[in-house]
């Protein structure tokens, strides 16, 4: 496979009914879904485990949210610590920066984390709290980094959020630091956050490739290797949207080439792992890899083959929102699972151009609307199965439709060549569920025989 | 007896969820109804994720998704363009607009605002009201009474014009707190009727988030009770409140068209159960039904078994108030040292325990809990019992580790006969662990 950047691409070209050119639409009050740009910066990151994470905010913002992520981690769990400073109606009145200098002091005193990330919320940008100040005084003070991520839910969309707490990593963190001597520079992974463990998926095929992983952002992340990512060789922004901004800033700071890529299906596993070879410049590297990639692939294959067997011509809906459509529709592919409804109400131009280039001319796209909208779509077309995120498996399961969970808080690994397996397994044991034919059937008493005398 | 609070600057693992999350959860509990939470789409979004977790099933819930300019120029253009679309969209029965605490802080007045929308687009046969629930006060538990009370004034004042009302003796009104189940509210709701009563139950999750099987998407609630049947509530001759939090409802109900009321502070365990059957008993006239006799020798007979298992042991709990009220009578019945009492906000339930209270968090839980063989709490209380080394029993909101939590009943005989069971297990399970441990290291 040539290793090529694919920036530009025209959707019209691929002759599919691709929509129309859609900047990020403002939310429409009474129809909205999805979170806030808090919640956003959080997801970005939470994974971040051994730093200490405040919301500086009456109590539901951290309350609402706190331990809600797939997100795992290896070691410390400081992160997985829910810390508020739990605002109350008088602290709103007399600015709550002094209670905001407290709680920094409490937390680096009794958990001496590496550095503390406090996130505004709508209530204190609202009133105008200078947590900036704040957090700069008490950085000097206590001499660890604390950083202010102001993305407040009200600014925007949870990709707002991602794209704002990447600002924050580059302008607090990344470049504050200098790995160890001897550390053999490598690649980073942006916006891979080791849900379900898949960060460790992805590890263990770099590790036989020879790749040497610098830091993780964020997934499974220790605070101390962000700061030195501005010396790695090779960025690698796996599917993210939000995050590519970042890439693009060190790029032009530091220098350090990018490219997009997904962990998500053979191929694009393959892909991801030659183009990091190929940038990093290395031709025994992309020797090893491509010796690695060949038996992977070879291995993975020859193991689904009876997965694919029962999977082959099965009819997917998959509404994921984000960036993933694409990537996930490469693995689905491989699997012999044709596509004929994606969403595309998250999606940039440019995702959707990615889309429309992996399915085929009868696949539908469905812009927005919503529960209702999708399972329509799985009707008409008649789908026997839908893979969307965890907020909409209980409107499938009411629907009695065959459903596999692909957002942040599912509990299975899909990422490399082991995750595309275990992805055919899960489709496989869930299609074949007993359970679809006991719900469709009706009791014995309502069945229309009429007892024959 | 004294509601206590340790002293720091921050929350650490929060205890407390936001009221707003538990107005979203009163509106379940009712038919065709919509909350839509005026603030940021994050507002909405997370208590619906929250709820879908634990109850496990799609969660009815719209918000007017304020951006940073709407809040400052006009939020309730907003609240206006939501209420147009939803009720061209979807027609709902049930409206409840649920305010932010980010509208208490910039000034919204969307009170008045719905009263001229009402006015001006001449809404009838629905019902719409508003609620302030900003977060930085109160908990789920009052956000959860609070809208019951809003809906309830709102009822009363539509139903006013109909000066003469007939009070039918036979049927009573149950005020569900927020703590109970699904599974609880049933219980209680078989408890009532098996006296002879008519119940409507305002409002009933027990038919809506129990699972169901009707198709057809909707995004509003399922099921609970339809408006009708709440108008029709207007005409019983009693209230029943579970929860000394529904007690104002049921004031209000009993100040606009007199219906007296009786609340029952808790609902767990034997002498709570006595009570309410008692009371039903007596104002019926009935006999008690021979099956409550039967529960009640069954729930004796287990504690007897299993007061071996609860011998010397403690137990820490936290939860919301009038869950920790309940829950700390059951455990007394229990005989086990209660450790540590933890709740999310000081209410005049739990300060007129007669045990010392302590306001607070999770991470309270652990340092005051230190030693405790069973923990009691939401989901988000393992990792802490997991490092203090306690048993853990999830309760409370919200619980994820546990398929079927939401339909877990601890009222009634039947219900508290479960409850020790579980524990009695958990503690069983936890000796064998530790025996086994003991056994390998010597």
């Amino acid at each position: 496979m040539e290793p090529i950047r694919k920036d530009e691409l025209e959707a019209k070209d691929c002759g599919s009914q691709a929509p129309k050119s859609k900047p990020c639409p403002r939310p429409k009050p009474g129809e909205a879904a999805g979170g806030c740009s808090f919640d956003g910066a959080q997801i970005t990151l939470l994974p971040i485990m051994d730093a200490a994470h405040l919301v500086h905010g009456p109590i539901a913002c951290a309350g609402n949210s706190w331990e809600s992520r797939g997100t795992l981690t290896s070691g410390p769990s400081l992160s997985q610590y829910g810390f508020a400073t739990d605002m109350s109606d008088n602290d709103i009145i007399f600015g709550g920066e002094k209670k905001l200098k407290d709680s920094i002091d409490y937390i680096a005193g009794r958990f001496a984390p590496p550095a503390i990330f406090v996130y505004s919320t709508c209530v204190t940008a609202l009133i105008g709290e200078d947590m900036d100040a704040v957090c700069k005084e008490a950085a000097g003070r206590l001499g660890i980094p604390v950083i202010p991520v102001n993305s407040p839910g009200f600014v925007g969309s949870k990709n707002l959020g991602n794209r704002l707490a990447g600002e924050a990593l580059l302008q607090y963190v990344i470049g504050t630091g200098e790995p160890e001597d001897d550390t053999k520079l490598g690649v980073n992974l942006i916006g891979e956050y080791n849900i379900a463990g898949e960060m460790w998926d992805i590890e263990k095929l770099m590790n036989s490739a020879g790749i040497t992983l610098m830091s993780r952002i964020t997934g499974d992340a220790r605070y101390k290797e962000i700061t030195w990512a501005h010396r790695a060789k090779v960025n690698m922004v796996v599917c993210s949207r939000a995050l590519l901004g970042l890439a693009k800033e060190m790029e032009s700071k530091y220098n350090i080439p990018y490219f997009e890529g997904s962990f998500y299906g053979a191929k694009e596993t393959t892909y991801s792992l030659r183009q990091m070879a190929f940038l990093m410049n290395d031709r025994e590297m992309e020797r090893r890899v491509d010796r690695l990639t060949e038996r992977e692939e070879s291995r993975v294959i020859q193991d689904l083959r009876p997965y694919r067997k029962i999977l082959k011509g099965k009819r997917a809906v998959l509404y994921t929102g984000g960036v993933k459509s694409w990537s996930i529709i490469s693995a689905l592919k491989e699997l012999g699972i044709q596509v004929v409804g994606v969403g595309t109400n998250k999606s940039t131009d440019d995702d959707i151009a990615r889309i429309a280039e992996r399915v085929g001319d009868d696949t539908e796209f469905i812009p927005e609307g919503g529960a209702s909208r999708i399972l329509k779509t799985v009707r008409d077309r008649k789908a026997d199965i839908m893979i969307a995120g965890g907020r909409n498996m209980y409107v499938a399961m009411k629907e009695q439709i065959p459903f596999i969970d692909i957002n942040q808080e599912r509990h299975r690994a899909y990422a490399g060549y082991e995750g595309l397996l275990r992805l055919a397994k899960e489709m496989t044991y869930s299609l074949a569920n007993p359970i679809w034919k006991l719900a469709s059937s009706p009791a014995p008493w309502d069945k229309e025989v009429p007892y024959d005398r | 007896m004294t509601v206590n609070k340790r002293i720091k600057p921050a929350s650490v693992n929060p205890l407390k969820i936001g009221q707003s999350l538990g107005g979203v959860l009163a509106l379940q509990g009712c038919y065709r109804a919509l909350p839509i939470i005026h603030g940021p789409q994050g507002c909405s979004a997370f208590p619906k994720a929250l709820l879908t977790r634990h109850f496990r099933e799609p969660i009815a819930v719209q918000t007017s998704a304020l951006q940073e300019m709407d809040v400052i120029f006009d939020a309730n253009r907003n609240l206006e363009e939501a209420l147009n679309t939803v009720l061209t969209k979807h027609r709902p029965d049930i409206i409840g607009i649920i305010g932010t605490e980010l509208m208490d802080v910039a000034g919204v007045d969307y009170q008045s605002m719905l009263k001229s929308y009402k006015r001006e687009r001449n809404l009838r046969g629905g019902l719409a009201f508003s609620v302030t629930l900003p977060d930085f006060s109160g908990s789920l538990e009052s956000g959860f009474s609070g809208t019951v009370e809003a809906m309830v004034d709102e009822l009363i004042q539509q139903a006013g014009h109909r000066n003469q009302r007939s009070v039918n003796s036979r049927q009573i009104t149950l005020l569900p707190g927020s703590f109970l189940t699904p599974g609880d509210v049933m219980e209680i709701k078989e408890m009532i009727s098996a006296f002879g009563f008519e119940v409507i139950t305002v409002p009933d999750i027990s038919t809506s988030l129990s699972g169901h099987l009707l198709t057809g998407f909707s995004p509003l609630t399922r099921g609970g009770v339809p408006l009708d049947s709440m108008l029709q509530s207007l005409q019983s001759g009693l209230t029943i409140a579970i929860g000394g939090s529904m007690e104002r409802p049921a004031r209000r109900l009993h100040n606009a068209i007199g219906t007296p009321y009786k609340v029952f502070q808790g609902a767990m365990g034997l002498k709570a159960s006595d009570d309410l059957l008692h009371f039903l008993h007596q104002i019926s006239g009935e006999p008690v039904p021979l099956r409550y006799c039967w529960h009640r020798e069954n729930l004796l007979d287990s504690m007897l078994d299993a007061h071996f298992q609860f011998a010397g042991m403690s137990v820490i709990a936290a939860l919301e108030p009038d869950h920790l009220y309940s829950v700390s009578q059951w455990l007394d019945e229990l005989g086990v040292e209660q450790k540590a009492l933890i709740t999310s906000c000081e209410t005049p339930v739990v300060s007129g325990m007669e045990r010392e209270v302590w306001v607070g968090d999770l991470d309270d839980a652990e340092v005051l809990g230190n030693g405790a063989d069973l923990w009691i709490s939401s989901s988000h209380g393992l990792a802490g019992a997991e490092r203090i080394g306690a048993a853990f029993m999830p309760a409370g909101f919200p619980v994820w580790n546990e398929l079927g939590a939401y339909m877990s009943t601890s009222v009634g005989y039947r219900g508290a006969m479960e409850w020790t069971n579980k524990a009695g297990n958990l503690l069983i399970r936890r000796e064998a662990v530790r025996r086994e441990s003991s056994v390998r290291h010597r």
